[in-house]
Formats: C-alpha cells, sequence, structure tokens
C-alpha cells in the first residue's frame, strides 16, 4: 500500500503519540492518585520514576534475577516488580517524612502545609537524585531487549513493539486502578479523604492511612511505568528531571484529581508531542505542550475531566 | 521592643563564613610540588565525562611522577587539584573561582567538558592568567581574543570541514561510488550547531552534495519515529548524525534498526566522542554498532597502544574514550610547558603553550598533529580522526598513518 | 517613638553596612562571588515573595523574569553593544511587561492551577531560546573599556551593585507591606473572595504585584548575567532557576521582609561550601546533604525560620498601622432617609449551574431604610441569590438595579464600590490579622487614605460593639464576634445596603438578641438591610418585609403577619402534609 508521503508520516506520528501517550498516561496517573488524594505537588516523582526504571534494570540486565524469563517477558515482569519495591519505598517516605507536611499534620497551618510539603519533596528529590549517583554511578544504562528495536506492522505503519507492549500495560493498570479506587472499600475511603479530609475522619475513615496508600500507590504505578520505559530508552539517575513537567502538564490537563483524566491528559500530551513536529520544527515539540497545556488552563482550568468547586 | 533581625542576620552570616570557610587558609604549595587543576564535571548529569577525564589526568600524574616529575624544578611532583563543576554553569564558574582563590600556585589547568561550562570557567581563569587546554570545540571559546585559553580539538567548523570530504572519500574508495545525497540528524546543543552552520552554509554545495532531510531536535528526544519516517521518505545516500547524549543515540540508532535502515542501509556517519563510549554498546548491542564511522578530535591512534593498555588495566574501562586521552595529554602538555618555562610560574608556563611545537612524547601520541597553537588559542593542522566500530570495539581507521584498522563502508547485505 | 516602619528602615540600612563591611574585609574573590550571588538570588526571592509570600499566588516560573532579564543585557551588549548601565534597567523594564503579559491570562487561575500554568512559561522560553539559536552566550570582555561595560576586576564592584539591588528590593518589600499594597495582598491571600467583596479591586492589586514582581527578577537577572558572563537558556530559564526563590523564601520565613533575605543568607553558602568541600570526595554527597538539611529545617519550621523564631522569642504583636487615636463619632449626615424608594430593584433573575435553573425569573424590590429578609428551605436559592447581586455570579437573565444603577455584570469589589457591603454565610474571617484589620481592609474601599481607612475601621468596630477586641487575631475570636467583626467590615465603608447572609448562624439566644439590637441599630443609623435567614423566629421580630425563595421561584412577598400565615410558605417549609394538617387546625 502505498501511501501520500504526508498521510504516512502523519499516521506514523500518531501511532508514535499514542504509544508514548501511554507511557506517559501511567505516570501521569501516579501523580494524579497523589495529587488527587493529597493535593501535594510532588516534585520528586520523576525521581520515583528513576527508581522504578533501575529496579527493572537490576532485575534484568543488571544482575539477571529475572534472566530465565528470556529477554521478551523478563523486562515486562521486571516493570510490574518495580512497582511493589517503590510503593515500599513510599510508604517509609511517607511515613516519616511527607506525612509531618501533608494531610492532617499540617492542616492547621497556613497554606495547610503548601510550603513545607514543596520543600520536602525538592529536597527527596535531591536525595534521590544525588544518592542515585552514590549509589548507582553516572554511567547511563538501560535494559537490552530486543522489544526496543522490533515493530509491529500495519501496512506501512510500524508500531514499535516495546512501545505497544507498555501501552497495554498501561491500560490494564488504568482499569486497574479504577477499579480499587470506585470499588475497594481502600479506594472509596481515598476518594473520600480526597474529596474532604475534615468529613471523611468524621466517617471514620483514617485520613492519614488513606494518604499513605495513595502516596505509595501513586510513586508505585510511576515506577512502573518507569519500569517500562526502561526498555526503550537509556537512564541515569538525573532522568527524573524530563518528565516531572510532562507528567504534570498531563495531570493539569486531564483534570486535577480525576484518574481517567490523566489517564487521558498524559495520552494527549504524547500525541502532542509527537505531532507537532508535523507542522513545528522539531526543536519546539516540548514548546507545543507548554502551549497547548496553557491554552487547557486558560480555556478549561478544571481540565478535560476535573471540577472547579468554589464555594461562597 | 522587638528584637533587630539584623543581629540574627550578622551572626548568621559569620557563621556561615566560618563554615564555608573550613579551607580558608589557601593551600600553599609544598616547595617540591607543582599544582594544575582540573575542573570538570563530577556531579550531575555529566558526572560520567568528568570521571572519565580524571582517570586519565591521574594516569598521566602518576607517569609523570614515577618518572621523576619536572626534572626543570629539581624533580618536583606534578599534584592535581580536582573541583566539580556540577551541572550549571554558576557552578562550574564557582568552582574556577574557589580553586583560583584557595590555590594560588596553580600554574595551569584542564576543562571542562561541556563547552558552556568552559566559557564559564575560562572567563575566570582569563582573567587570572592561568592557561587552561580544553577539549571542548565550540568555536566562541576561542573566538573572544583570550590568551590563556587553548583548545586542543580542532574548533567545530574545521571539523565540519574535514568530516565530510574525508567521509565521501572513503565511501568513493569503498563502495566505488560518490554519494549525492546527505541527511543530517542533529540534537542543538552547542557543537552539533557549530559544526552543522558551515555545512548549511554552502559547504555541502561545494561537495556536490544536496540536503535532502534536516532535522534538529532539542535533547532529550522523546522519541524517534517522526524523525527516522522523515529520514525514510527522503532516503538520503548517507546519513549524518551530531548527536551528544546516549539517551538520544540509543532511540535513535534502535528506531533506525526498527525501520529497517541499520545494517548498512544507510550509511551513517556520526560526530563526536559520545558515539564512541562502552555505555553506548552495553545498552545497544555491538550488532546495531557494527560499522559506524564517526569522526573524533580525538581518539587512541597507532603508537598509543601501549599506554592504553595499561589505563585499561588500571581503570577497567573497556577501552579508552577521547575524554580520558585528552585529559592525559592535557597533564603532559603542562608538564612540557614547566619544564621549558623553567619556573612554577603560570604567565611564563602560558609562554611556553604558545610556544610549543611538539612532535614527539607523550603529549604528541595523546593528540593527532603537532601540539602547536596559534595566537587565539587553536592547533592548526590538526588531522580529523576517524574512528570505526568494528567487533565491538570502536578504532582509529583515518587518517592511515594513524590507522589501527581499515575502514569499509557499510554497504547493505 | 520610632515607628516599627523607620526601625525596618534603619533595619534595611545596617544590613547593608554590614555587607559593607564583609566584602571589605573578605579578601579571597571566591567569597566575594558568593557573596554577589547570595545577594542576586536575595533579590530574586524577594522579588517572588513581593507575589507569591505576600499574595499567595505560588508562582513556580519566576525563572521566566530572571532569564528575560538574563538574555536583555547579553543580546544587547553583544548585537547593540549597549553597556548593562543601561541594560540592567533596560531588563527591568522587560521583566514588568513580562508580568503583565503573563499575569494577564494566568490570574484567571487560583491556587495549584496558577502555580502549575506559571511552571510552564519558563520552560516554554528554554525551549524557544534554543530554537532562536541561543545555546551560548557570553559577554564579550571589553578590555578597552571595562569600566562603561561594567566590567571590573574586582570582584567587589558587584558586589557593592548587587546590594544596591538588594536594598531596592528590601525598601520596595517594605513600602509594599506597610501600605495598602500589602493588605490587599494579604487579603487576597487569606480570602480572596471576602477581599473582593469588601471593594478591593484583587485583579489590579495582582497585577502590580506580578509587574513589580517581574521588574525586580529581571534586573537581577540582567545584573546575573554580567557577573557570570556566560548566559544559556538552561542556566537561566531552568527549573532550578525557577526553584532557588521558592525555596529560599519558604525556608527563611515566606511573606515576611527578612525571610528571603535569611533563606539567602543559609543556604546559598551551605550548597557553595557542600560543593566545595565535598564534591571532588563523594560527588552526589553535596545533594544529598543539602537535601537532608532542607528537609529537617524544614519539619522544624514548617513556615520558614523567621516566623518560627519570632513566634519563640517576639510576643506576636499586632501592630496598627498608626498609633491609637480617640475615635470620633462617625456618622453619615444624610442618616435618614426622606424618600423611601426602591434602593435595589432585581426583575427577572435566572442562573442555571448545569442542568439545574437555580434561581427562575425572581423579582425583588427592597425600599431604602428598610429592613428586608429573604426566607426559604434549604437550598432555595437565597445566597446564590446573595452571589448574583453581590457580582459573584453572573445571572442569565434579568437585571439588577441599585440606585437607579445597572449592577448586572459588575464585578465584586466594584459592586462594593456602589455602596453594597456583604457578610457571608461561612464567616470569611482573615484569620492571622487582627480584628482591627480585617475591618481596615474593608475600610479602604471608602477611604482616601490608610489614615482615613484606619479611622473609618475603628468606628465600624464601635457600631457594632466590637471596640474593645480590636487588637485580637481574628483567628481566635468566638462565633458571635466573627460576625460582629463580619459585619463592622461590611459597614466600615458607609454602605447604603448591607447583605446579611445566614447572621444568626450558629449562635445561642443570648448572643442572638445582641446581633438583633445591632442590625436595628444599623438600620436606625439608615442603612438598608437585606438579609438572608432560615429561622423564622428571629427574622419575624426583626424585618420589616420577607421576599420567600423556594426552588429558587420567589414564591411569596410582603409583610411579616401576611407571610406567615401564606400557605404556600407554610408547604415550602413544611410540606404538604402539615400543610393540610394546619388549615385544618386554623380553619
Amino acid at each position: 500500500m502505498d501511501l501520500p508521503p504526508f498521510l504516512l508520516e502523519f499516521l506514523q506520528a500518531l501511532a508514535a503519540g499514542v504509544m508514548v501517550g501511554g507511557a506517559y498516561a501511567l505516570m501521569c496517573i501516579g501523580l494524579g492518585i497523589i495529587f488527587g488524594s493529597m493535593r501535594v505537588i510532588n516534585f520528586a516523582q520523576g525521581d520515583f520514576l528513576m527508581l522504578g526504571m533501575y529496579v527493572a534494570f537490576y532485575l534484568t540486565t543488571g544482575y539477571g534475577i529475572l534472566a530465565f524469563l528470556g529477554p521478551y517477558a523478563g523486562p515486562i515482569i521486571a516493570a510490574f516488580l518495580a512497582g511493589p519495591v517503590v510503593f515500599a519505598v513510599g510508604w517509609l517516605v511517607h511515613r516519616f517524612i511527607v506525612s509531618r507536611v501533608t494531610g492532617l499534620g499540617a492542616a492547621a497551618s497556613e497554606g495547610a502545609g503548601a510550603y513545607g510539603q514543596i520543600i520536602v519533596t525538592l529536597g527527596l528529590s535531591l536525595i534521590l537524585q544525588n544518592g542515585g549517583l552514590i549509589v548507582l554511578g553516572s554511567t547511563p544504562t538501560g535494559i537490552r531487549t530486543p522489544l526496543s528495536r522490533s515493530s509491529w506492522e500495519i501496512g506501512p505503519i510500524l508500531l514499535n513493539q516495546a512501545r505497544v507492549v507498555s501501552f497495554l500495560v498501561a491500560v490494564a493498570l488504568v482499569v486497574a486502578v479504577y477499579l480499587f479506587l470506585g470499588r475497594t472499600r481502600t479506594g472509596k475511603g481515598l476518594r473520600a479523604a480526597a474529596d474532604n479530609s475534615t468529613a471523611a475522619i468524621y466517617m471514620g475513615i483514617d485520613v492519614d492511612r488513606a494518604h499513605r496508600i495513595a502516596w505509595s500507590l501513586g510513586v508505585g504505578i510511576t515506577a512502573i511505568a518507569g519500569g517500562l520505559l526502561a526498555s526503550s530508552q537509556s537512564f541515569q539517575p538525573y532522568v527524573g528531571f524530563d518528565f516531572v513537567i510532562v507528567m504534570y502538564a498531563g495531570v493539569v490537563l486531564g483534570g486535577l484529581g480525576s484518574i481517567l483524566g490523566a489517564f487521558w491528559g498524559g495520552l494527549l500530551i504524547g500525541i502532542v508531542q509527537q505531532m507537532s513536529t508535523l507542522v513545528l520544527p522539531y526543536q519546539l515539540q516540548n514548546t507545543a505542550i507548554f502551549v497547548v497545556f496553557l491554552l487547557i488552563i486558560f480555556l478549561r482550568p478544571q481540565g478535560l475531566f476535573g471540577q472547579l468547586s468554589e464555594r461562597t | 521592643m522587638r528584637r533587630r533581625p539584623t543581629r540574627r542576620e550578622f551572626g548568621a552570616g559569620l557563621a556561615l563564613a566560618g563554615t564555608v570557610g573550613l579551607r580558608w587558609r589557601p593551600a600553599i604549595a609544598q616547595t617540591n610540588e607543582v599544582r594544575v587543576a582540573m575542573i570538570a564535571p563530577l556531579s550531575g548529569p555529566w558526572a560520567r565525562q568528568g570521571q572519565l577525564m580524571r582517570m586519565g589526568a591521574d594516569m598521566a600524574i602518576e607517569e609523570i611522577n614515577d618518572k621523576g616529575g619536572i626534572k626543570a624544578l629539581g624533580g618536583a611532583k606534578l599534584t592535581l587539584v580536582v573541583a566539580d563543576a556540577g551541572d550549571s554553569t554558576e557552578k562550574a564558574k564557582n568552582a574556577a573561582q574557589r580553586l583560583l582563590a584557595q590555590d594560588p600556585d596553580l600554574v595551569g589547568g584542564t576543562g571542562a567538558w561541556l563547552s558552556s561550562f568552559t566559557l564559564a570557567v575560562t572567563e575566570v581563569t582569563e582573567r587570572a592568567q592561568l592557561p587552561m587546554l580544553t577539549l571542548s570545540y565550540s568555536d566562541l571559546i576561542t573566538g573572544r581574543g583570550f590568551k590563556y585559553v587553548f583548545q586542543t580539538s580542532p574548533t567545530a567548523g574545521h571539523q565540519a570541514a574535514e568530516t565530510l570530504p574525508t567521509a565521501m572519500q572513503l565511501a568513493e574508495t569503498a563502495a566505488g561510488k560518490r554519494p549525492k545525497t546527505v541527511g543530517i540528524l542533529m540534537d542543538n546543543t552547542a557543537a552539533p550547531m557549530s559544526f552543522a552552520k558551515p555545512l548549511r552554509d554552502g559547504g555541502l554545495e561545494k561537495l556536490g552534495l544536496k540536503l535532502v532531510v534536516d532535522q534538529v531536535f532539542t535533547p532529550p528526544l522523546s522519541d524517534a519515529t517522526p524523525l527516522i519516517e522523515k529520514v525514510r521518505s527522503s532516503r538520503p545516500d548517507f546519513l549524518l548524525l551530531l548527536l551528544s547524549a546516549m539517551p538520544d543515540n540509543k532511540l535513535v540508532l534502535e528506531k533506525l534498526d526498527e525501520f529497517k535502515l541499520s545494517k548498512g542501509r544507510l550509511p551513517l556517519v556520526g560526530n563526536g566522542s559520545p558515539l564512541g563510549t562502552p555505555e553506548l554498546k552495553n545498552i545497544i548491542g555491538a550488532d546495531l554498532l557494527e560499522g559506524l564511522l564517526f569522526s573524533v578530535a580525538d581518539w587512541p591512534f597507532k603508537g598509543d597502544e601501549e599506554m592504553v593498555e595499561r589505563f585499561k588495566k588500571r581503570t577497567r574501562e573497556p577501552w579508552m574514550t577521547q575524554d580520558g586521552l585528552s585529559a592525559y595529554g592535557d597533564m603532559w602538555i603542562l608538564k612540557e610547558a614547566i619544564e621549558r618555562a623553567g619556573a612554577a610560574d603560570r604567565i611564563k608556563v602560558a609562554d611556553a603553550i604558545r610556544t610549543m611545537n611538539l612532535t614527539t612524547g607523550p603529549a604528541a601520541l595523546s593528540f593527532p598533529g603537532p601540539i602547536r597553537f596559534d595566537e587565539n588559542g587553536r592547533r592548526q593542522d590538526v588531522p580529523m580522526i576517524f574512528a570505526q566500530w568494528q567487533n565491538g570495539v570502536p578504532v582509529t581507521v583515518f587518517p592511515a598513518e594513524l590507522a589501527l584498522a581499515k575502514p569499509y563502508w557499510l554497504k547493505e547485505s | 517613638m520610632k515607628s516599627a516602619a523607620a526601625r525596618r528602615r534603619w533595619a534595611i540600612v545596617a544590613v547593608a553596612v554590614v555587607v559593607l563591611i564583609v566584602s571589605l574585609v573578605i579578601r579571597s574573590a571566591y567569597y566575594q562571588l558568593v557573596l554577589t550571588q547570595v545577594l542576586l538570588w536575595a533579590v530574586l526571592s524577594l522579588a517572588w515573595n513581593i507575589l507569591s509570600g505576600y499574595s499567595g499566588y505560588f508562582s513556580f516560573g519566576h525563572a521566566a523574569f530572571w532569564g528575560l532579564g538574563a538574555y536583555t543585557v547579553t543580546l544587547g551588549m553583544i548585537n547593540l553593544d549597549l553597556t548593562p548601565w543601561l541594560g540592567i534597567p533596560l531588563a527591568a523594564i522587560v521583566g514588568g511587561l513580562a508580568g503583565a503579559v503573563i499575569g494577564y491570562p494566568t490570574f484567571r487561575l487560583r491556587g495549584h492551577y496558577f502555580a502549575l500554568a506559571m511552571l510552564a512559561y519558563p520552560l516554554a522560553m528554554l525551549y524557544v531560546f534554543q530554537w532562536l539559536g541561543y545555546q551560548e552566550l557570553s559577554l564579550p570582555m571589553k578590555r578597552d573599556a571595562p569600566l562603561l561595560y561594567m566590567q571590573f576586576a574586582d570582584q567587589r564592584a558587584y558586589v557593592v551593585l548587587a546590594l544596591g539591588l538588594l536594598v531596592v528590593a528590601l525598601a520596595v518589600s517594605l513600602r509594599v507591606e506597610n501600605s495598602r499594597f500589602g493588605m490587599a495582598l494579604l487579603a487576597i491571600k487569606q480570602n480572596e473572595p471576602a477581599a473582593e467583596a469588601a471593594g478591593i479591586d484583587t485583579w489590579r492589586w495582582k497585577m502590580r504585584a506580578i509587574m513589580l514582581s517581574g521588574a525586580l527578577a529581571g534586573m537581577a537577572g540582567g545584573l546575573y548575567a554580567v557577573v557570570l558572563l556566560v548566559v544559556t537558556p538552561e542556566s537561566v530559564f531552568g527549573m532550578l532557576v525557577s526553584a532557588q526563590p521558592l525555596i529560599l523564601a519558604l525556608f527563611g520565613g515566606v511573606g515576611s521582609l527578612w525571610g528571603p533575605v535569611i533563606g539567602a543568607v543559609v543556604l546559598v553558602p551551605l550548597a557553595e561550601g557542600l560543593n566545595g568541600e565535598l564534591g571532588d570526595v563523594l560527588p552526589g554527597i553535596q545533594g544529598v546533604v543539602y537535601g537532608v538539611a532542607i528537609i529537617l529545617i524544614i519539619l522544624g519550621a514548617p513556615e520558614g525560620v523567621y516566623w518560627r523564631l519570632r513566634d519563640r522569642f517576639a510576643k506576636p504583636r499586632a501592630a496598627p498601622l498608626i498609633a491609637a487615636e480617640p475615635v470620633p463619632a462617625v456618622t453619615r449626615s444624610d442618616a435618614r432617609p426622606t424618600n423611601r424608594g426602591d434602593l435595589l430593584a432585581l426583575r427577572g433573575i435566572g442562573i442555571s449551574f448545569g442542568g439545574l435553573r437555580a434561581l427562575d425569573n425572581v423579582d425583588l424590590v427592597v425600599r431604602e431604610g428598610s429592613l428586608h429578609g429573604v426566607i426559604g428551605p434549604n437550598g432555595a436559592g437565597k445566597t446564590t441569590l446573595f452571589n448574583v447581586v453581590n457580582g459573584f455570579l453572573a445571572p442569565d437573565a434579568g437585571e439588577i438595579r441599585f440606585g437607579g444603577d445597572q449592577l448586572t455584570g459588575l464585578r465584586p469589589n466594584q459592586v462594593c464600590r456602589r455602596g453594597i457591603g456583604r457578610t457571608f454565610q461561612v464567616v470569611r474571617a482573615f484569620p492571622r490579622m487582627t480584628v482591627l484589620e480585617n475591618v481596615v481592609v474593608g475600610a479602604f474601599v471608602g477611604a482616601h487614605d490608610d489614615r482615613a481607612a484606619e479611622q473609618m475601621a475603628r468606628a465600624a468596630l464601635d457600631r457594632v460593639g466590637l471596640a474593645d477586641r480590636a487588637a485580637a487575631l481574628a483567628g481566635g475570636l468566638t462565633t458571635r464576634e466573627l460576625r460582629l467583626m463580619e459585619l463592622a467590615r461590611a459597614l466600615a465603608p458607609l454602605p447604603r445596603l448591607v447583605l446579611l447572609d445566614e447572621t444568626f448562624a450558629g449562635l445561642g439566644h443570648d448572643d442572638l438578641g445582641g446581633i438583633l439590637d445591632v442590625i436595628r441599630r444599623v438600620r436606625e443609623e439608615g442603612v438598608t438591610v437585606l438579609i438572608i435567614e432560615h429561622t423564622m423566629q428571629a427574622m419575624v421580630r426583626l424585618v420589616d418585609e420577607f421576599s420567600v425563595l423556594d426552588h429558587g421561584k420567589l414564591i411569596a412577598a410582603g409583610r411579616p403577619d401576611e407571610i406567615v400565615r401564606d400557605r404556600r410558605v407554610i408547604e415550602a417549609y413544611l410540606g404538604r402534609r402539615w400543610m393540610d394538617r394546619v388549615t385544618d387546625a386554623v380553619a
């Protein structure tokens, strides 16, 4: 099938955008859970992503623990396992550090502890990045798998296998999270705590615990996204920085507080990023993201799925 | 009465002056010691590069001292002082200023790998009249009219002018056909930008090459698909890759493979030492890299074999890259300059560097061409080295007198 | 006795002198460079503080102004041979303009949305500048005329220049803090809708704040370029640059004059010292130590060092703007209205939320000098009605006339200026300000200067009987006192009409009586009162006329004795079943 070159480029860019967007979507969901439940701007989210990448790396190429699964299944399982590991790390971090400046602990002080949160998460980011340098070394690494350079073909359109896999996993996880938040008791508790923590306490919901779960879940999911990305790209301890902006743009785009919104927001960011190259110079790819981001914020501040509420 | 903040502020300021001034007493060189500096990123995203530089410099220092130190100064030991340029131009400048303030006896130095860091550092060292050697090759570094900056790499413009004709020559020799069209894929950092500018401004035309695809991106690249799609649809005879960061290298090279453009179907010519790092092989795999040709200002060549073996054994690195080699050579250049100056005096050392013309010795063996700088601090008549990935190791293949293997132009198999 | 403001001015001078002495004493060019950086980052942090610290609108994008300032000076020098002596003031102008351009669209957002939107600006600029080819720019060395181009051999000259900027920034901050500018920003921070309803033109003050902030930041960025001599997009537009003023201010004490300075004095040398000492020993450890340090300190002092120290060592004395003076009785000369015409007239007001018609064709007429009650069951739309009158909501049908003027479409602060005051269902106090300051905020709208505002505020407090609590912090008041305070704030600018929204909620029997007296007295003094309540008992004793709403519609209007017997009203409150019982009983 011979397509005119522009159409071919268009479709290819769209495909790439959707798949890259899938990875972004997963990251955004992690951030969205945290932001939606705790109203915390977590500057260290990118660094938990980085942790996920390294966990997945060490489970496969690094220490070869999962080598028996082969180069195809190994990286995928490793990515999944990165989730619980970083969940545990997040649990400890919240218990000992973050909980002191968020949620109820901070509700009394001005700005509901917003100031403390920012500094704490920035400090956390510094510790993770630089601690990562000390422990993990500065040499860029990546997971070696044939998935990242093979593709499935739909006519002349090539779909990178590693990206497709991460997209499918992202969708599956979104569904799982959605069900968790909507159907399970813990999930509902999380949503209640997010909506109105004072009322939630009166309802007998342990808000502190709800926040801890939200935080750990949020960083864990983002870590899985990292683990999946580890097959597609190389990384070093400071890589988290590059993704923080994308994550925030996606979450705000989709609507703060909405999980589904975070998914669509991340996806949209991916699509905008890749398809902008059709009309703009490649160098302005990320500027295109910001322009779209700003446009959405101005025209529809609650994002695609969020809700603006302000009681007078 | 409310306490004045001034007292608190004053006190805090003094206390801090105390803590920061842990090394407030400037280091005074022992009588039998000559001190030189290295300012390089040791933390932050470019930490790996700085560490490689340090490895090379350390090895040179050890050799120099084992062989008797600076003979003109009665066997004085050469000591290396290292400062971390960190991850920003501000930190790099501070590092330079700190070194100079705390170490007034420095006579020379090397740094700072990233061209913007080098620019910031040399603003300080120029005013302190400290001669600085650097491998950074952006034209601006030696285009400011400074007297104390010496660029061991040929400028980007010069590299561009050399790379293309040689690549085409190789193509003609190997494949029997001269390429007619070319594509450029590059990031927009300073070095690739200065490399590509003269090419776009008529350089390619002069060689009879038509530019059919020209893509510049801002690193880090998120996905290479749209880029490579454009390359695929325009089908250049060969592709010029000007990439400086590992993540981009991986994305681009793997995407080329995915689009069935690798392994000879689309010959690649690169520029810059990031294309020859061991981690690239670890991350991508030797098979994808086979035949990749890249030009670089400095790479181990004929005559270096023994030194490289020592480096490999000492550092357990699989081979030596430009970072280590340059830093190694810089130390030897400084040693030669101090010998010629006959004194641990930075101005005399700078003079010695300006007038030197080394063709033999470890310094000359670390850089292609004679070690000779013009009044701007640039080297002239420097042959461009080409290295090619062969069997999982990038080896120098051009020019013939420096080559350790023969080049070949990848053909479709 | 010197006023607090004068004392702080002397403190600024003292700090400047200290810095000068320190820089004279220190010989090392390195320490002087660090000192210059401390001062420059302090200026950026003060600039940030003016916008974000005082108003609560957190900006994560101040690098935009800093970077534009840096590039103005750099490009000016490279392309136009413009000396930084002119370039830096130009950078201030560019920064101010950028503030206006950025603020205009972005102030439509609040809270986290605002902060994240601000994040996008410098990063977008970063990519654009790279695309434009400005990856690395270096200020050309002018060997023949160094002084003309701000190129000094002695690093101390830069310390002096940076100090100059710091003094300017401190002076500006002080001026803002001690004027209604600062009060307005503080009010906005604590409760924006209340500020708006109290007559503060929140938009204008926010725009002024961001322009001022941008100008200072741009200026500092310009000097930064001169000091560093090399400008890259990453180094002036990057995330770290945006984060720095934030960290310094939050650490040092956000919203205070000295907080950013404390932050800069402690953190900048700390980071640099760590780099120097540990950077080559174990690369990366300096980042870890710094991160741990700021976490530990912020856990100990969540709002910053300055506030923590002040709470510990200085009694939180709510300093009045001016020393206490006897309060003249301020009453309107035309206290008793001669005409009993219609003061407020609503015709056909309608508004929908989503699919719900919250108000439907509502007519309401309030006669001047009357006490008019709006009642109805919960959810009838009473507060919505007030919000429409006030300007918080725009009706999609109908019009509002106030004394002959059109009110529809006016912003809340403009409505307030026309002479309408408002209290809220949930008391909107400014908890960290004193009672007096809370009320003064309301008085600004009617006063031509700060002194007059304070007098009016005191008079208003007197009117409601809260004069003895003037110096108490609003956060510690009882419900009754809060309600009275809100009333005072609404009354301070001597409005013609006050809207009281569920003033009796949460009050016990005795308190209720007291407030009723106050309201009656207010009406005696000539103020028209429109009051929402749903406790019939209290209202019946108080009002002249009722309007009854149910499900967004006006179902009855008239005198209390008529309304109480109105079938529709009883049905609305009690439902059909009760209705039948009542009619049976009555009949």
